[in-house]
């Protein structure tokens, strides 16, 4: 039990040091901008192909339910929309994050710190949280929030073109349900999730590649760590931000 | 130059330093020696502020610095050139950029100083014309050179090297180990090496410190450890006899 507890503290001193250095060092821009670029055009094509699949499945398992429970699923297009805004798109965007570019932080910042590049660093004076994680949050805060907006859209596309030629509901039938159902904050509030997400993903990563033991098996298992503490953070603060939004409805 | 008092260093319920008590003056080459695990590598970061001594005393240049926070510890890590165990080369810059960003960080000087002061690096550690080249694109043995050259290039009061020729060939071995002797000799360095290195250690230590277990269990120059009763001293000495036999029957072609 203690040791969770040293483990919180550490996360919360790293929270407050990059906090510190977000705010009274100078930001690699350069860094920033290859990062995004890595997050945001790297993960697109992943996010588009995934999010296409769960609006699918959104559509079609909503249709078969409500069908079997009402005997109607007039109410799909507009619950699916309302779905897709306030949880899928965001939720599916940072976990397919998670895998793809978290992983990739905790390995790369892990590999430096086996291999004594970050002490290399604090050696010729640069504080690693300045030059490892603050581009990379940044980049991945931004990217996230971004690629939501795209796999929302994306996502509503896809979930439309099944409505039409499965369902049978016409564009203009699936857009006037979503017109009744969907608020235009539900959309801000799928942003707002994605910039937590985004946060989150950099600094688990950060936090469990900074701590990586030596040798091989040392980087991989920061690598696991880093995905599988991700993951579950997003979910539980998808749950603290879903629970303070519905205060504003 | 270098002093450390009654240090203590733990690793959770496990104790590495256990009250270590060294002097090291201006100028001297001084090799640690022993077994692995014993803690060489923990003195040497916590001499940096690398890590952090749990008790006792570090004092570099008249300075306490064992209490020093990170931001103090900038002016120590100016002094104190660390030569790590691997090479530590960042991989995204070229070797001229990994050797200027120091020197970027450190001082401020001109872009010509900074060449000159890289170039010059380089020409101490008998490497040329890679300035452009990545870390990937040169041999480990080179990658080990320019990261001393990158060290020297701030030109530090104390030189500390983390097993230095560890998985390099004996080539490659015998020019860096001539490399530390030039090295504080023209630039007047002190030098702290932790090595396994016995051969290389009477060769060109002015003192030897064997540590075993977290504690130093003999010292003196060269001359004095052959003569040391110490068990562990004795056995690195046998080592190093049977390796200098196995080389000399090897160029004798004695032996495969």
């Amino acid at each position: 039990m203690t040791t969770i507890y040293r483990d919180v503290y550490s996360f919360l001193e790293l929270v407050k040091k990059t906090v510190m250095s977000l705010f009274l060092k100078p930001l690699r821009v350069k860094e920033t901008f290859q990062q995004l670029y890595f997050v945001a055009n790297g993960s697109l094509w992943i996010i588009v192909f995934c999010v296409c699949f769960a609006a699918v499945v959104t559509i079609l398992e909503s249709s078969f339910h409500m069908k079997l429970v009402i005997q109607n699923d007039s109410m799909v297009p507009g619950f699916a929309s309302l779905l897709i805004l306030r949880e899928l798109g965001a939720v599916v965007t940072a976990l397919l994050l998670t895998s793809r570019v978290g992983a990739g932080i905790a390995a790369e910042v892990g590999s430096m710190k086996v291999t004594e590049q970050i002490d290399a660093l604090r050696m010729l004076g640069i504080d690693p949280i300045q030059f490892l994680l603050i581009p990379r949050l940044i980049a991945t805060t931004l990217g996230c929030m971004i690629l939501c907006v795209v796999a929302n859209l994306i996502c509503i596309f896809a979930a439309m073109i099944i409505s039409d030629q499965v369902l049978g509901y016409t564009p203009s039938m699936f857009l006037t349900a979503m017109n009744r159902f969907v608020q235009f904050r539900d959309l801000i509030f799928s942003v707002v999730k994605a910039m937590f997400f985004g946060m989150t993903i950099p600094m688990i990563s950060c936090f469990f590649g900074f701590r990586c033991k030596s040798g091989a098996d040392g980087v991989g298992s920061a690598t696991t760590q880093s995905v599988v503490f991700a993951s579950i953070s997003i979910i539980f603060l998808d749950f603290i931000l879903s629970y303070t939004f519905s205060y504003f409805y | 130059m270098l002093e450390y008092r009654n240090l203590v260093k733990k690793f959770g319920e496990r104790t590495i330093l256990k009250g270590i008590n060294l002097k090291i003056n201006q100028g001297e080459i001084v090799f640690i020696l022993g077994t692995s695990g014993t803690g060489k590598s923990v003195l040497l970061k916590n001499t940096v502020g690398l890590l952090k001594p749990d008790a006792g005393e570090i004092w570099i240049d008249g300075e306490e610095v064992a209490g020093f926070s990170e931001f103090e510890f900038l002016k120590i890590r100016k002094k104190c050139g660390m030569v790590f165990q691997h090479p530590a080369l960042f991989d995204s810059l070229t070797i001229y950029e990994n050797i200027a960003f120091g020197l970027r960080k450190h001082f401020s000087l001109s872009e010509s100083e900074i060449s000159s002061r890289v170039n010059r690096a380089l020409k101490l550690v008998n490497i040329h014309d890679i300035n452009d080249k990545r870390p990937a694109e040169i041999s480990y043995g080179m990658q080990k050179r320019v990261s001393l050259a990158r060290t020297v290039a701030l030109e530090p009061k104390v030189l500390l090297f983390d097993e230095p020729t560890t998985g390099l060939d004996p080539v490659t071995t015998n020019a860096i180990n001539e490399l530390i002797k030039d090295l504080s000799r023209t630039l007047k360095t002190t030098s702290l090496v932790v090595s396994h290195d016995m051969p290389c250690a009477l060769s060109i230590a002015d003192r030897i410190v064997v540590f075993d277990q977290g504690q130093i269990v003999d010292q003196g120059t060269p001359q004095e450890l052959l003569n040391s009763k110490v068990k562990l001293v004795q056995e690195f000495l046998a080592e190093a006899k049977e390796m200098l036999d196995h080389d000399s029957n090897v160029i004798r072609g004695t032996t495969s």
